[in-house]
């Protein structure tokens, strides 16, 4: 009964951000402060990294999930794609490693070397960015843009809406960035992510 | 030019109509007495078309192997959970001993190996293995985690049925699920979209002869009146627990979650002809599970209330060689047990409790379920007469583990004879006492309870639930201090077996259970056979502590090797 009024809960306040994001067009979405994180190749890295950024596309992804695993070669793909426009891609593993052996940073480099990221793969080993963003499971995907000197969430959801078919996929993440790079507000700015649960430690 | 087209396709898609049924998908088998079942997050195309359904799955995509057992013999589990999250695995129907069970108290953490044995004291009929993680039960039998278990016996494989599994003898799986605009499945008790085998709109073809259908109610909450589109007579052969005295005729039958039955279908000199299996739900009612109409803005929207619908199409081609041609006329002596050597009648209540944000919720004995309550003390080979008075406005299938029972009465009237064999779900409708009889053998336990329950997993989430143990033959006494010196490992450092030495050779293991430096748990052997050490090689290098609890004391004791 409880998990059911959270989910309500949960729905509700989704649909709020949908009243809000149509009544407030101009500056919607939750702003997200810069994090420090590290990545594979044993740097760290923050947003602020990136002087010319116009905004980030955020993939929150892991190494177990079956259904994130079918998406390294489209990643690689908008990660090439957008960060020639300043849009670079970064991807973040919040999952608890303490719980799952298999996200471990040592695994993470493996799985950055074998799908030959081209974009840095973080690892959240606090889980507060993932909290940050809300994100709810692996794979989901965020696009973040400058405004007012603020990194604000202007998509957020899934990659885009076939898995297994790319060929067959509507890619939801660079319909949103290509509004916004043409000043657009995002048509779609919200999906259902789905795939493996991120449990965030109390 | 378009008129025509429309004709000509109105013509194909009448000689063509299969186009719109999808193969009925038969799940894998395992036999022998090691079973391996991995269960993992996946994903499958279920929905035609979009993206991919996200799923659990045992060693497959979606559900999982049909596990076939020897009665006597002693089969060997090995559950590894791949899951994003905790899960237990319960064995349903089985009697075996409370700690093999896989009920709520026997959770397996993620990445974590599980091998619980018994031997299979349960007589040939279809059963079935799910979660049973209390408040996550719905969520994964909603993922699509199970899968059945077919017991064979020397009374079973004497007679002439059907046994060509996927040919003469089929499993059918019943359940519903919602699918969203994203393809995906919400947690919600009814589904727009029956499903058997985890298929939509199933097709089979089956041979022109005596074909046996093997029937499981899945659901999370739904019966389903069963019967064929031409209203042909079926012979139900089993009840949940074992062949009936005899086939017992019948048009209908309503299945609730978690009720198996067995029946025999004559569809001799049919070939070439088809029928619909189909759920005539419109017979339920306000007060049947499926039955219930609530408003549509609430959980409990019910597409399927009180309609009429098809569960499976089935095509009837050629006869195979050797086919059964004949519903026998007696299967076996069904010796139930007499009212009059009940120990004890035990009492419980079904009743509608306080509204909750999503309806009434229902208690059991009054009460919601307390995981660190017994409610009761069962003496081993006691007799019991288990009378259920729902008083409440909604009927319940009522499920007990341990034990296979006998129907004694349903409002004072004996049970319909499809009902009067071995039995271990029991539908208690509204305003309805029943009772039941069954004898609590072999298993004693003092620390590991059995559960009971209402088998609509929601209703089980909420707290529909209690627990009891079977007590005697087993000191159960906790002692104040663990002995350091009860046992020891060798050899240390080990790499592929780790052997357990007892200083008291009266002494044996009631649970071991190895742990990585962690602290995550690598293994849990209940009662492990230590005669043959443990096998550790699946574990990476490291250092570990092995917790053992004996069995005389119950009291753990830790220590700690090392895996080069």
């Amino acid at each position: 009964m409880k998990k059911t009024v959270l989910k309500l809960t949960v729905a509700f306040a989704i649909l709020m951000m949908f009243i809000g994001a149509s009544a407030f067009k101009s500056d919607s979405g939750k702003a997200i402060s810069d994090f420090n994180l590290r990545n594979t190749n044993g740097k760290s890295v923050s947003l602020s990294d990136y002087r010319n950024a116009k905004g980030f596309i955020v993939i929150f992804t892991c190494n177990h999930c079956p259904f994130a695993k079918l998406y390294s070669k489209r990643i690689n793909d908008l990660s090439a794609k957008y960060s020639a426009l300043n849009v670079p891609l970064i991807a973040i593993n919040s999952m608890d490693t303490l719980i799952y052996k298999e996200e471990s940073f040592a695994k993470m480099k493996l799985k950055a070397k074998g799908d030959k990221f081209n974009f840095p793969y973080l690892q959240d080993a606090m889980q507060v960015v993932g909290k940050n963003f809300e994100a709810d499971h692996t794979p989901s995907a965020f696009v973040i843009w400058k405004e007012n000197n603020q990194w604000k969430i202007k998509y957020k959801g899934c990659i885009d809406d076939n898995g297994e078919n790319p060929q067959l996929a509507k890619s939801f993440i660079s319909n949103a960035v290509d509004d916004l790079l043409r000043g657009k507000s995002v048509t779609n700015p919200e999906t259902e992510s789905f795939g493996c649960k991120i449990f965030y430690r109390k | 030019m378009k008129r025509i087209a429309i004709t000509l396709s109105l013509i194909f898609g009448s000689l063509f109509g299969n186009a719109q049924y999808n193969n009925l998908w038969i799940p894998d088998t395992l036999s022998g007495t090691n079973f391996n079942l991995a269960i993992k997050d996946t994903f499958a195309q279920i929905v035609n078309t979009g993206n991919q359904t996200i799923t659990g799955g045992i060693n497959g995509k979606f559900w999982g192997p049909t596990l076939f057992m020897n009665k006597g013999d002693v089969v060997h589990m090995n559950v590894s959970n791949n899951l994003n999250d905790s899960t237990t695995l319960h064995w349903h129907g089985m009697h075996l001993p409370a700690v093999m069970d896989g009920g709520p108290h026997q959770v397996i953490p993620p990445g974590t190996t599980w091998q619980p044995y018994w031997e299979v004291k349960n007589d040939a009929a279809t059963y079935w293995y799910h979660p049973h993680l209390h408040e996550m039960t719905e969520e994964q039998m909603i993922k699509g985690i199970g899968g059945l278990i077919i017991v064979r016996d020397a009374v079973e494989s004497a007679l002439p049925l059907p046994r060509t599994y996927s040919v003469d003898d089929i499993p059918l799986v019943l359940t519903d699920r919602d699918f969203n605009t994203s393809n995906q499945m919400p947690l919600l008790p009814y589904g727009d979209s029956a499903m058997v085998n985890m298929t939509l709109r199933p097709q089979y073809t089956i041979p022109a002869q005596i074909v046996r259908l093997r029937f499981l109610n899945a659901a999370i909450e739904r019966g389903f009146n069963i019967g064929f589109s031409d209203n042909r007579t079926f012979y139900v052969i089993t009840s949940d627990g074992g062949l009936l005295s005899a086939p017992v005729p019948l048009t209908r039958y309503v299945l609730h979650a978690g009720e198996r039955i067995e029946i025999l279908v004559n569809c001799t000199g049919q070939n070439g002809t088809s029928v619909d299996l189909k759920a005539y739900n419109s017979t339920l009612t306000q007060t049947d599970p499926g039955g219930d109409i609530l408003p549509a803005n609430t959980i409990f929207a019910n597409y399927l209330a009180r309609i009429d619908f098809n569960l499976l199409h089935l095509n009837i081609g050629a006869q195979t060689t050797n086919p059964i041609t004949a519903i026998p006329s007696a299967l076996t002596t069904v010796t139930t047990i007499p009212a009059s050597s009940a120990d004890i009648t035990r009492n419980l209540t079904i009743a509608d409790g306080p509204q909750g944000p999503n309806g009434v919720i229902f208690l059991l004995n009054n009460q919601i379920f307390d995981i660190n309550q017994i409610d009761y003390n069962v003496p081993l080979n006691n007799t019991e007469i288990w009378q259920i008075s729902n008083t409440g406005n909604f009927g319940h299938p009522f499920h007990i583990h341990d034990v296979q029972f006998n129907i004694l009465t349903v409002n004072g009237t004996a049970p319909v004879a499809a009902q009067a064999g071995w039995k271990d779900v029991v539908y208690v409708p509204a305003h309805t006492v029943v009772k039941f009889i069954a004898k609590f053998e072999d298993y004693a336990d003092s620390i590991h309870p059995f559960m009971f329950h209402c088998h609509i997993a929601l209703h089980e989430d909420e707290g529909m639930m209690g627990q009891f143990i079977v007590t005697g033959n087993t000191t159960g006494i906790k002692q104040l201090s663990g002995d350091e010196n009860l046992f020891s490992v060798y050899p240390n450092p080990t790499h592929d077996k780790l052997f357990v030495k007892f200083n008291d050779a009266n002494q044996s293991a009631y649970y071991i259970k190895i742990f990585d430096a962690l602290g995550r748990t690598m293994l849990m052997l209940p009662r492990p056979q230590l005669q043959d050490g443990i096998d550790i090689s699946q574990l990476s290098k490291g250092a570990y502590s092995i917790l053992l609890t004996d069995d005389k004391t119950k009291q753990s004791t830790s220590k700690t090797f090392i895996v080069n």
